[in-house]
């Protein structure tokens, strides 16, 4: 028992020192262009990593940016391992029960299905298919709601394991973010392409905050509404996501 | 990486080659073969604190005292019945929310206990990065395998001859005496096959450490495995995982190859001078 | 809700999710113990292309963890899913979870008994062999007749322990594999209670606790076909009930 408690003394000690740290921001890395890993460097990168910076920047704060597993990312925010979430995370009212969000600095973006080129989907009445999503979004809500009975719909940690499942055909569908399904469609060579309807899911894409993190909450909220104002934020959208071009997006709204 | 490598070399090697050596180095690449480092320190701290439990069960299981004895025994019979991964998952959580609710009772006003919230004021809140999830995760394998080794040590420790131990009480030696001079120095014999075995079971689980959050091997070989189509994260390529996961198996094969070349060798040493079949 | 209300609570809705687990191990522990019988006679075997190639599979899949196996077959398979399955129309099969995850498990525990088998296989008695042949039985009567009641018996104790780790090999085939629909194993439905209330102390002991008593039957019943396989003794040993470390 006393070790149990010198070792829980060395922790406690370990995260006081910790405390006075700069704010740490937690991305998946795994789904661009909001946020992946840059090759070169091997650090993370993105829309969202940029869009992080700046608002650190401006808001006089000091920023880290560690990387965490879409499926227990917010978990561990609660848990108090990182301080905010950017991670193309849209503000639902699930999530809203246990974590708080910024205002959106992603206006509602709509989802797309992929298949491998050549795939005829009816989607009013689709049976027997297999569709894809990452587990815990959005989309994976959405679908199992929609088509859940009458098809089987696999859960994957990250959007990429979906996507290889879906080109190596072990999937029919997968239903993504606009922005990744652009980006991947663009750049398979022809492999996958888009389909049928857009769907409109969620409330845009905010930062994932504590409850109890107000002032951080706050701080963020000002200096997101500044970049929406002098269209600084518009500029960084249209950079990363070239098909919002040419705007206006926010600014002047 | 690759620019500074003489002309001549380049040259040589032609673009197809420079460009898989380029590749190969990226920034990505090289994360993943420094992440090696997590892996092997979570290995050998987890078998240094799997050492000490285990010693400290197999002399519990033998003492005098009874509840120190059941206490001894409960540790190395139930803990090998639950999942490594299970208790993998479980300890450091565990261990983190009892360390919170600890401070919480120091720190947070009365009025933040009973709000419900958890933690139940920031400041109780304890943070922890890869270093401090490391050390848990190595505790956590420490604590599991400990049970083994218990087993092992316990097992090891009966088979020392008794007439040995009555001649060390003989010289007249305490019992402290006879317990460190003879029966820990004579039980490594006969424990160094088990331990063996311990340790292999043990460096395999390293692979969960993912489970973690910590970026090892297994995290970086699916990110670099996995299918990329998107110009901006990279180079464009299809799902390459297996060999990556291919890679991964042969070095752990390899630490199994060198491991047991190691552990003969510290059972020829352990056994220098005494009669037994593993000593030549 | 008192603690008890909740763990009783907790054991309810672990129940389904503990079928996967013991569903996986049903079907992959059998199949393993056919192929390691026969993995084990040609590691023992004089051919040395055989004997080699058993060797390096069993070497291979001791030496590597099983979460990284599961990982590789899975991208390996799915790799040649559009050139090999689909066309033979078995991709809703080789890559179903269900048939997957048993199958990988089944290759681990095939190479885990076979060393088992084998170790066995080499201290059976010479002289009943000697005997055996003496007889002027044929190769299959003296390994049905006489060695193999003797592997099965010297390796019984050893085989329980592997079962019981098997068993506890499930619980990493839902932590690789997608998860299809809401086929959640103790793993999964435990991590995704912990998610909605961050009690830690709760669901994972109760998952805990339902692999302990599975492990616990595992072992009561193989010490009941081990005292049948030692009817012939005067007072057939006892199987010691707690886990040994061998593996």
């Amino acid at each position: 028992m006393p070790k149990f408690l010198l070792a829980a003394a060395a922790l406690a000690l370990l995260a006081s020192t910790a405390a006075a740290a700069p704010v740490r921001l937690a991305t998946e890395g795994a789904y661009a262009p909001y946020n992946f890993i840059d090759e070169a460097s091997g650090k993370p990168a993105g829309f969202e990593i940029d869009l992080g910076n700046e608002l650190c920047k401006r808001a006089g704060l000091e920023c880290t940016w560690q990387t965490n597993d879409w499926d227990s990312i917010i978990p561990n925010l609660v848990a108090g391992n990182y301080d905010a979430i950017m991670a193309g995370m849209s503000i639902t009212d699930e999530r809203k029960q246990t974590i708080d969000f910024t205002q959106n600095y992603l206006p509602p973006d709509p989802s797309y299905y992929i298949v491998r080129s050549g795939t005829a989907l009816d989607f009013a009445a689709l049976s027997g298919k297999n569709i894809g999503v990452q587990g815990g979004t959005i989309q994976a809500g959405y679908v199992q709601e929609t088509f859940g009975g009458s098809n089987t719909v696999k859960s994957y940690g990250t959007a990429d394991q979906a996507l290889a499942d879906l080109n190596a055909g072990n999937l029919d569908v997968i239903l993504a973010d606009a922005s990744y399904v652009n980006d991947v469609v663009a750049g398979s060579g022809g492999a996958v392409e888009k389909t049928g309807p857009e769907v409109k899911l969620g409330n845009g894409i905010g930062i994932g905050l504590r409850k109890s993190d107000e002032e951080l909450k706050q701080k963020l909220n000002a200096t997101i509404d500044e970049m929406k104002k002098d269209g600084s934020l518009d500029a960084l959208i249209i950079k990363w996501f070239p098909d919002k071009a040419p705007g206006p997006i926010f600014a002047g709204g | 990486m690759v620019d500074s490598l003489p002309q001549w070399l380049l040259d040589v090697l032609g673009q197809d080659v420079q460009f898989w050596l380029g590749y190969l180095t990226n920034g990505k690449h090289l994360n993943w073969y420094a992440s090696v480092q997590y892996t092997l320190a979570a290995g050998v701290l987890g078998a240094l604190v799997a050492l000490v439990l285990g010693t400290l069960a197999a002399t519990a299981r033998n003492s005098r005292s009874a509840p120190v004895r059941v206490l001894g025994n409960i540790y190395t019979s139930v803990l090998p019945g639950v999942p490594d991964v299970l208790f993998f998952l479980f300890f450091p959580l565990a261990f983190e929310q009892a360390v919170e609710w600890v401070r919480a009772q120091a720190i947070c006003s009365p009025s933040d206990l009973g709000s419900g919230h958890w933690p139940p004021c920031p400041d109780a809140n304890l943070i922890l990065g890869t270093p401090e999830y490391l050390i848990l995760a190595a505790v956590s394998l420490g604590i599991v395998y400990g049970a083994f080794a218990g087993n092992v040590i316990a097992g090891a420790m009966n088979a020392v001859p008794k007439g040995q131990l009555e001649a060390a009480r003989a010289f007249g030696m305490s019992p402290l005496q006879v317990m460190t001079r003879i029966h820990i120095r004579q039980m490594w014999v006969y424990a160094l096959p088990g331990l063996s075995n311990v340790w292999m079971l043990l460096f395999k689980s390293t692979s969960l450490l993912s489970l973690l959050q910590i970026s090892d091997i297994v995290l970086w070989a699916d990110r670099l495995g996995a299918p990329n189509f998107s110009r901006s994260a990279g180079f464009v390529h299809p799902d390459w995982r297996w060999a990556y996961y291919l890679i991964l198996l042969i070095f752990y094969i390899i630490i199994t190859f060198i491991s047991e070349k190691v552990f003969a060798a510290l059972t020829r040493w352990a056994g220098r001078g005494m009669a037994t079949a593993g000593a030549v | 809700m008192g603690a008890l209300a909740a763990i009783a609570n907790d054991i309810v809705l672990l129940a389904k999710p503990a079928l996967f687990n013991i569903y996986f191990a049903l079907v992959s522990i059998p199949t393993g113990f056919v192929l390691a019988v026969f993995m084990a006679l040609g590691k023992a075997s004089s051919n040395p292309i055989i004997s080699r190639l058993c060797r390096g599979y069993i070497y291979a899949f001791r030496g590597s963890p099983f979460f990284i196996q599961l990982f590789m077959f899975y991208s390996l398979l799915l790799s040649l899913n559009l050139s090999v399955w689909k066309p033979l129309g078995l991709d809703t099969i080789v890559l179903n979870p269900l048939i997957l995850g048993p199958a990988v498990l089944a290759l681990n525990t095939t190479a885990y008994t076979a060393n088992i088998l084998h170790g066995a296989l080499m201290t059976v008695p010479r002289g009943e062999v000697e005997a055996a042949r003496a007889f002027g039985m044929s190769r299959f009567q003296q390994f049905r007749t006489v060695i193999w009641p003797n592997v099965i018996r010297l390796a019984w104790p050893a085989y329980t322990n592997e079962v019981v780790f098997m068993f506890h090999a499930t619980a990493l085939v839902y932590l690789t594999l997608p998860v299809i629909d809401d086929q959640l194993d103790l793993m999964n439905k435990a991590g995704t209670l912990f998610e909605k209330d961050y009690n830690a102390f709760l669901h994972y002991p109760v998952a805990a606790m339902y692999f302990l008593v599975i492990s616990a039957a595992i072992f009561f019943g193989f010490g009941r076909v081990y005292r049948h396989l030692m009817r012939h003794l005067p007072r057939p040993p006892a199987m010691r009930f707690a886990p040994r470390w061998m593996r």
